[in-house]
């Protein structure tokens, strides 16, 4: 028998395979295909969702 | 001197700060301890009593010892991406790492013994009762009987996980879910589980610490949510996250909270009732704050940012040592 709390679980949504980001080791920062740096582009960062708190589940703790 | 950012390169929210602290003028190396024997590399050298230690990473070099503060946000396995990656290179790797980074005097956006105690569910319900936050009837078991005489006392329950973590094979989310008062409770003893008392909310809130500075975010329940939908990282709404106060005595039992808990960084989430009361339910030690600064313009970002680029001595709260005396 599976734990209590998974009867409540549901598939995953991963997000998008690819962002339309990557990341810049010289600026050390995420930047777009025409160079703006994707942290600035607010309505962008709402749009992917990843920085909310189910972001980067598969990898840290869900927070 | 220098800001060191540990953190995965997908990790947009990370850039928020790095851009804020690139605009101050303050030197910064990001780097993923996943790179460690890859594109990064450390050395530490203990001669004659003196200590001298360096990091590199994508060009950079930098003293360890010029390292003002250290912001452990979500870095990667160490030499997890080294050409041969083991449990044991991994453990070697962490060792040397954040061995030396512990030697540095640097502070810490969070001590990571304060981080990892910090993730203990049942630690943060009783830290956070004795800060004066109400926590919600809770109990963690592997009893059925247990679970039962619970849900008898408390038939409006919710079930969440204790860990936070959401199964991987194959994945899985697993949300705070409302529990049907004739729940089947035997599968309890094939692990731990997590049951509390559900808050009716009117809202969640969101409270993001950084130092002494409280930014504090809610979001109103919409009345088109389903009300067996508690878990606001998956209902669905329209309900945009808005700047909001903190009350006086929650600001004064968070700040105590995060003293007690050496935590420099926490971000805590509160239901908040009919009449107004902010029920504590967690607190994320390097928990997610661009989503609240994209809806609400909170300057979180910039608030980390001056936090991290203050010189060492200035902020007595700043080496994120872990207040052990105070809670264990």
């Amino acid at each position: 028998m599976q734990p209590f709390a998974l009867n409540y679980a549901r598939p995953a949504v991963e997000l998008e395979a690819t962002t339309p980001y990557v990341y810049d080791s010289g600026l050390q920062l995420n930047v777009l295909l025409d160079g703006r740096v994707a942290a600035c582009d607010h309505a962008l960062l709402r749009e992917l969702g990843t920085t909310t708190s189910t972001a980067g589940s598969k990898t840290h703790f869900d927070d | 001197m220098t800001v060191l950012i540990l953190t995965n390169d997908e990790d947009v929210t990370a850039d928020m700060v790095v851009v804020h602290l690139n605009t101050s003028g303050v030197p910064v190396v990001r780097l993923d301890p996943a790179d460690l024997t890859y594109s990064v590399a450390l050395s530490g050298e203990f001669v004659h009593g003196s200590f001298r230690g360096h990091l590199s990473s994508g060009g950079r070099l930098v003293s360890i010892g010029g390292l003002r503060s250290v912001w452990l946000r979500r870095p990667g396995g160490p030499a997890t991406r080294a050409a041969e990656p083991s449990a044991w290179l991994t453990e070697e790797s962490g060792q040397a790492l954040y061995g030396l980074l512990r030697g540095s005097g640097a502070r810490w956006m969070n001590q990571p013994d304060a981080a990892h105690r910090a993730r203990y569910k049942p630690w943060q319900l009783r830290v956070a009762q004795r800060c004066g936050l109400p926590v919600p009837a809770t109990l963690i078991t592997t009893f059925p009987r247990a679970a039962r005489e619970f849900a008898e006392r408390y038939p409006d329950l919710v079930v969440k996980p204790v860990s936070g973590v959401h199964p991987q094979d194959p994945p899985l989310a697993v949300p705070t879910s409302r529990v049907p008062p004739e729940a089947d409770f035997s599968s309890v003893a094939h692990g731990p589980t997590l049951l509390q008392r559900r808050i009716a909310k009117r809202a969640d809130i969101r409270l993001t610490a950084v130092g002494d500075e409280l930014l504090a975010a809610r979001k109103a329940t919409s009345a088109e949510v389903d009300p067996d939908d508690v878990d606001v990282r998956f209902a669905e709404s329209a309900e945009p996250w808005r700047p909001t106060e903190v009350p006086p005595r929650v600001a004064e039992s968070v700040r105590s909270y995060l003293t007690a808990a050496g935590l420099a960084y926490g971000a805590l989430d509160f239901a908040e009732d009919g009449d107004g009361i902010w029920w504590f339910l967690e607190c994320n030690q390097s928990g997610q704050f661009g989503f609240v600064e994209v809806d609400t313009g909170l300057p979180i970002a910039r608030t980390i940012a001056e936090w991290l680029a203050r010189p060492r001595s200035e902020d007595p709260v700043g080496s994120g040592r872990p207040d052990t005396t105070a809670v264990s």
